[in-house]
């Protein structure tokens, strides 16, 4: 269930972030060009939480 | 089964609202408007996806395989690649157009170093006066002394005093050229190269007889006094100009207010922008692009030919005003021929002479000639009401019809109604000039205008036009 919910909530949190970096770089102060390794951050986190989400579950 | 997610119909009514905006307001930015908030959109999309999937955890429904479907992202990428080409294009992005990629580090941990800015110039009277590739505020007025003499300062922002040091030493502020022609130039150019920027301050001070020429990048312009012509051409600046001799041409890329006042020469304005406020001009004034704020004009004493996105006015002298904002445009005190097209807009003119042509798509028409005689008026809008107020003792052929709607005679003989089909018509002569209003849909009025709307109280009438 845990491994179910995380992964279903991945998509939209991922989506957040990308318009967040977007508007950021709109804005000027950073430019997509330097923020978009965060994207993959934060990927790599709700994979990790899925291999310790699943085992519990 | 999939359940199906409530986002894409608020999509749908989002894009709905958007184009019906659009319809019912031609002028309204709306792409600007795009170009400039759609990150906020995938924020909301994604957050009331989230809101979703957590309200469906809650309460215990079985989870979707994907958040976010395969397709969605799909969509996702075409609104970015769609979003951030628009907003390169609308030129929101011009402000440091060669550096954004580095210049993110210098906003946030960047410190503004100043350094004081001076410089001077012997000329002849009347030198050609240019400012090169400048990015920065400049304020020019007129001098007694033949010379060009330029004082401020420079801001510098950078990570580091060294650097700030470095990049002043490297981009002198230079004044070259001869009595005739004199170049001032900040060699800003020099250092932006993401770790430094440089921006100007500057007052320049010139000879009265001078001429002005200032290619700026981003920046405000403030004109004063100079007796020569002025040419701007920027990417985004805001202009104020004040008593200029000669001829003025400005073309933005994109402006937040353009405003000039005694004005001797020919005035030509092109590009886009915010407001236009434009009094006491004494040449011919021409504008050509799309301005998204309010435009004024008062006392002009040569034609003027406005040329806007969806908007045509030509009117022959006006001594009084005209206002043009969203929607709307009210005039008083015009002379003519005046010819007007608009796509939608309510117009509303008062106290003109000489023929009137006015075509209105969509947007009630008022007119009061309050001068006599009548010269030909010819009215047409597509939608709307037309309400045409006559002086009593008014001589007029006059012809009002609607296909759609109703006519109204508050004038009284000669005019006779007629009924036709689902429209009417209201026809009558006194042995006048033409008048021809006709609406497609909507109601047309023909009445005589009352003793407060006489041309003789035409300054309180456009002070509470104003107030509108």
């Amino acid at each position: 269930m845990t491994g179910n919910f995380i992964c279903a909530i991945r998509g939209p949190v991922m989506l957040i972030l990308l318009g967040i970096l977007m508007a950021i770089d709109q804005m000027g102060s950073y430019s997509f060009g330097r923020t978009w390794p965060a994207l993959l951050i934060v990927f790599g986190i709700f994979k990790l939480a899925e291999r310790s989400g699943r085992p519990a579950a | 089964m999939r359940r199906s997610s409530i986002v894409a119909p608020l999509i749908l009514i989002a894009i709905g609202a958007l184009f019906l905006a659009r319809n019912l307001y031609p002028e309204l930015p709306v792409l600007d408007y795009i170009a400039r908030y759609w990150p906020f959109v995938l924020i909301a999309w994604g957050a009331l996806r989230l809101g979703e999937i957590v309200f469906w955890a809650a309460s215990e429904r079985p989870m979707p395989r994907f958040g976010v479907s395969p397709g969605e992202w799909v969509l996702v990428i075409f609104l970015c690649i769609f979003g951030s080409s628009l907003h390169a294009v609308r030129g929101f992005s011009s402000w440091w157009p060669r550096s954004r990629v580095m210049i993110g580090g210098l906003d946030m941990f960047g410190e503004n170093y100043e350094f004081p800015l001076s410089g001077e110039k012997a000329s002849g009277s009347a030198p050609r006066v240019v400012i090169e590739n400048f990015r920065g505020n400049a304020r020019i007025s007129a001098g007694d002394a033949n010379e060009v003499k330029v004082t401020g300062h420079r801001t510098i922002r950078s990570l580091d005093q060294s650097a700030a040091d470095n990049a002043n030493a490297q981009a002198p502020l230079e004044l070259t050229g001869d009595a005739n022609e004199i170049h001032i130039r900040n060699n800003q150019d020099r250092v932006s190269n993401g770790r430094v920027r440089l921006t100007a301050d500057m007052e320049i001070t010139v000879p009265k007889g001078a001429s002005i020429e200032a290619h700026g990048i981003y920046g405000d312009f403030d004109i004063n006094g100079v007796n020569g012509s002025v040419d701007i051409i920027s990417d985004n600046a805001g202009v104020r100009l004040q008593d200029i001799g000669g001829d003025t041409r400005i073309d933005l890329r994109r402006s937040d207010v353009v405003r000039a006042s005694n004005v001797k020469g020919p005035f030509e304005l092109k590009g886009r922008g915010g407001d236009v406020d434009l009094q006491d001009m004494q040449g011919p004034v021409t504008i050509n692009g799309a301005y998204s704020g309010v435009l004024e004009f008062r006392n002009l004493a040569k034609p003027l030919h406005f040329q806007g996105e969806n908007t045509t006015l030509g009117v022959e002298r006006l001594p009084g005003d005209v206002r043009m904002a969203l929607g709307d445009m009210t005039g008083s005190n015009l002379v003519g021929p005046i010819t007007l097209s608009t796509r939608s807009r309510d117009v509303q003119l008062s106290d003109f002479t000489n023929s009137v042509d006015i075509n209105v798509d969509r947007g009630d028409i008022t007119l009061r000639p309050g001068v006599l005689p009548l010269a030909r008026i010819e009215a047409q809008t597509r939608s709307g009401n037309i309400d045409l107020a006559l002086p009593p003792n008014a001589k007029f052929d006059l012809s009002a019809t609607t296909s759609h709607g109703e006519v109204n005679n508050d004038f009284g003989a000669p005019l006779r109604n007629e009924e036709q089909g689902r429209g009417a018509a209201l026809r009558g002569s006194n042995g006048g000039p033409t008048v021809t209003l006709h609406s497609d849909h909507g109601d047309v009025t023909v009445r005589k205008a009352t003793a407060e709307e006489k041309p003789a109280k035409e300054d309180t009438k456009s002070l509470k036009k104003i107030e509108q």
